[in-house]
């Protein structure tokens, strides 16, 4: 129709403000959209590590407030009998009791001394752990460990190295079986930087017969949730002794903050999305008023309200879209960057996620340039058309 | 329909209210116009004569009195009914002929016409329309800007015509071209006249009006003859 042809020869006439005016309305796309996709991987980055691990419950000592006066946590230990009594509430769910601490070591001869966490895991859980492996086997002697990959690479370290625990060896040495894949932010034992060893030679070395913590590995179908207030409420009857933790409601809790900070920086984006909005209200309002006496003649001539009005709005509506539609396409750009960047990987881009987020800000910039030409438009068809023609 | 006066103004007052003051600027206007007419309206300013413009063109509704263009009633009309009207009955010439810029010569003939059937451009009636004001067809595809004023008057008159409105209303027509190119015009517009086409125009040349068959005059509001 004529009032379409007309709003693009307008746009294409004042091509220069038409173009700035896009620009805003680009870079507010690309605002919104970046920042969704970079939420969107972070979401996506935090479940996958955490989740790869099935669902766990992970039962802490109870080490109380943390106020004056309060004892030291390093003392805390959950005991044998306690153990045993997390083993019969929890089943037929498996629970692993973990041992940990901190050792000096070295690896090979006239190495520097490093510091790494150590834990102690009885060989027949090591399967319900999930440990895949990168090279090597699983250990199950008392003279060998596991290494998490991140130590592996940091030290040079390859199945057969040797590691001596201790200052200058103390507590011995251990022969490395196997290299423990990347697990990330593992719920249950955060391997990546740790030595994994048997629980007799840690129950050896150290002189310890409790755990710092116990890894419930719930099975499938069975309720997280209800398992971990069942561990709380068996095991608190008397005092408070423990604390279960579900990974569920970590991921949750994580999740939920990633999606805050996430709705917080699109929100930060959504401003320039606004100013952008301005910014085709004031070309608008510029469009409408150098053209009144245009209207005026075409309102004289039998155009109706409506059809004034529809060709402002196409306007709007032409510089949108486009802007929106660049505005997408440079945003999958900016996520592809921020990817590779971050995370070194485009694992994360070509997502539904990312898609909603793209089609979110391409709606929004469209939306936004429709509404910021609504007013003009109306107040252009609205104009009384006597005063219209006079207008000069 | 057609023994209908083209247009009929009976006892017509229109008021403007100001702060200062009720200004009446037409004051029981009464006159009719026939088909086939030439009337020239004429009268100094401030005397009603665009009150008298706004009202015949159906942009403005009398504040007392009746308007009937062919026979109907625009009174009680709705805005889209008024638009409707001055769309299909009524072609309007204005003295900075007004075409649209954005638009060649072709799309502003037509678009009378496209706003009435909600089509795109129809060349064939553009053209023919066109040739009928001896407009040079190699200017077709120009813009208007491109034109000398009176080929865009010329053009404008085509847009006016385009609809085969009841009447042609011309505000000082030629007030903005020199006198040899006005009088092509209103040679142009004797011709439409003699064809049949019904044309009411306000002037305050009276070497222009001398082309009408009658003239109004008019003075503070009032028809003096």
């Amino acid at each position: 129709m004529i009032f379409w042809e007309i709003a693009k020869r307008n746009i294409r006439v004042h091509f220069l403000r038409s173009a700035l005016a896009m620009l805003g309305i680009v870079i507010g796309v690309v605002a919104i959209v970046s920042m969704g996709i970079l939420g969107n991987a972070m979401v996506a980055m935090v479940s996958e590590t955490i989740s790869s691990v099935g669902d766990s419950v992970v039962v802490y000592p109870y080490f109380g407030s943390t106020g004056m006066g309060g004892g030291s946590t390093a003392n805390l230990k959950i005991t044998d009998q306690q153990f045993q009594q997390i083993k019969r509430v929890v089943a037929p769910n498996v629970a692993i009791p973990v041992q940990s601490t901190s050792e000096r070591m070295k690896i090979g001869v006239g190495g520097d001394d490093i510091i790494a966490s150590v834990y102690g895991v009885d060989p027949q859980y090591i399967p319900d752990l999930h440990f895949e492996l990168e090279s090597g086997s699983n250990n199950n002697a008392n003279s060998g460990c596991m290494v998490g990959s991140t130590f592996a690479k940091d030290n040079n370290i390859k199945v057969g190295s040797r590691i001596s625990i201790g200052s200058d060896g103390s507590r011995g040495t251990l022969r490395v079986t196997g290299i423990i894949k990347q697990r990330g932010m593992s719920f249950d034992i955060s391997t990546d930087n740790a030595v994994v060893v048997t629980q007799s030679w840690f129950e050896n070395t150290y002189d310890r017969n409790d755990y710092d913590n116990v890894v419930v590995k719930v099975k499938q179908g069975q309720d997280s949730a209800a398992l971990t207030s069942l561990i709380e409420k068996q095991m608190n009857k008397r005092d408070k002794v423990v604390m279960a933790m579900d990974s569920k409601v970590v991921l949750g809790a994580i999740n939920d903050m990633v999606g805050q900070v996430t709705t917080f920086v699109v929100a930060i984006g959504g401003i320039s999305m606004i100013v952008a909005g301005f910014s085709i209200f004031n070309i608008m309002m510029m469009s409408v008023s150098e053209r009144i006496k245009e209207i005026g003649i075409m309102r004289s001539i039998g155009t109706q309200k409506k059809e004034v009005m529809s060709m402002f709005v196409y306007e709007a509506v032409i510089i949108g879209v486009i802007g929106s539609a660049i505005g997408g396409v440079m945003s999958l750009l900016g996520g592809y960057v921020i990817n590779i960047y971050m995370f070194n990987s485009t694992n994360y881009l070509f997502t539904i996620p990312n898609a909603i987020s793209i089609a979110e800000g391409v709606t929004f910039g469209i939306v936004v340039c429709l509404a910021c030409g609504i007013y003009p438009a109306w107040k252009a068809a609205n104009m009384n058309p006597i005063d219209a023609l006079r207008h000069e | 329909m057609d023994d209908q006066p083209v247009m009929l103004f009976r006892d017509v007052v229109k008021v403007y209210p100001l702060p200062a003051g009720d200004v009446t600027a037409l004051d029981g206007v009464s006159f009719q116009v026939d088909r086939g007419e030439f009337i020239s309206v004429m009268g100094p300013s401030g005397s009603g004569k665009s009150t008298l413009l706004n009202l015949m063109g159906c942009l403005d509704m009398p504040t007392s009195g009746d308007i009937s263009i062919g026979g109907i009633h625009i009174n009680e009309m709705s805005d889209t009914e008024l638009t409707s009207l001055r769309r299909d009955r009524i072609g309007f010439i204005f003295q900075y002929f007004n075409l649209f810029p954005l638009l060649n010569i072709i799309e502003n003939v037509t678009f009378p016409l496209m706003l009435k059937t909600g089509k795109g451009v129809d060349p064939e009636r553009g053209k023919e329309v066109l040739r009928a004001v001896q407009l040079d067809d190699k200017l077709f595809t120009h813009t208007p800007t491109e034109l000398s004023g009176g080929q865009q008057q010329r053009v404008a008159v085509a847009r006016a015509l385009i609809n085969n409105p009841d009447i042609l209303l011309c505000d000082e027509p030629t007030g903005n071209l020199d006198s040899k190119t006005g009088a092509g015009i209103m040679d142009l517009m004797t011709d439409l006249n003699r064809k049949g086409t019904t044309i009411i125009m306000v002037t305050h040349d009276p070497h222009i009006a001398e082309y009408s068959q009658r003239t109004i005059r008019i003075a503070d509001g009032r028809i003096v003859s």
